[in-house]
């Protein structure tokens, strides 16, 4: 979900009773988009590995368990 | 145990990926059994195939729902593209529909707390407006299968 502020972030889990996950700037999304998203509609493409997802956020230097890496 | 894709699968989502981009709506189990000469049953065999490979997702009727970043169905979130809104399934994907295609778009985003738009833009291959926008992931990415639609 798109927010103006993390105060806005910290309301909305509040009133949703949810915690908090993790929380990227609109401008490392658009990173992280292009990375994971350019080849989708190429003809070879077969789906993603878990080792080739995670290749692509420590790329983007998404590191940590929520990113699901295993050395944190 | 669900059976992997078979090539033809993979070719039935390059249909329904042309397809929604196209006119922003997915085939149905008829056009693409007709499309590709099979009986309806073995067309939906060949989309639970692919959604068991979370090639796409399919709705609880058996119709596609997701062929990631697009929606099949309206959003809180989309993209215009060439004069066309395309839906998308979250804020990421709503960037994902630009970096896809490799195309400028204009992008909005239903505010959660509002329900007023937030504007953004791809120009250039570059992030334009909404300065200070944040995204929240909520569920780590171990669990990002779980329940795709919540996530």
């Amino acid at each position: 979900m798109l927010f103006r502020s993390d105060e806005e972030i910290t309301s909305w889990l509040q009133r949703t009773c949810q915690n908090r996950g993790a929380v990227l700037s609109l401008q490392r999304l658009w990173a992280l988009a292009k990375s994971w998203y350019a080849d989708r509609m190429s003809p070879a493409f077969r789906g993603r590995t878990t080792d080739e997802a995670q290749a692509i956020f420590r790329q983007l230097n998404l590191t940590g368990e929520f990113w699901g890496d295993a050395r944190s | 145990m669900s059976l992997p894709p078979t090539e033809s699968d993979w070719q039935i989502r390059q249909v329904i990926y042309a397809r929604l981009v196209a006119t922003g709506c997915a085939p149905d189990i008829r056009d693409i059994a007709a499309r590709f000469g099979l009986r309806p049953a073995q067309a939906q065999a060949a989309l639970q195939r692919l959604h068991d490979a979370h090639a796409l997702v399919l709705a609880d009727d058996g119709a596609v729902l997701m062929a990631h970043p697009l929606a099949a169905v309206q959003t809180d979130y989309r993209a215009r593209i060439a004069g066309r809104w395309l839906y998308a399934n979250c804020a990421w994907d709503s960037l994902g529909i630009p970096a896809m295609l490799g195309a400028d778009a204009q992008i909005e985003a239903l505010h959660p707390l509002t329900r007023q738009p937030i504007r953004f833009a791809i120009s250039g291959g570059q992030l334009v407006g909404a300065a200070g926008g944040l995204v929240h992931f909520a569920q780590p990415f171990r669990h990002w299968y779980d329940d795709i639609v919540e996530t």
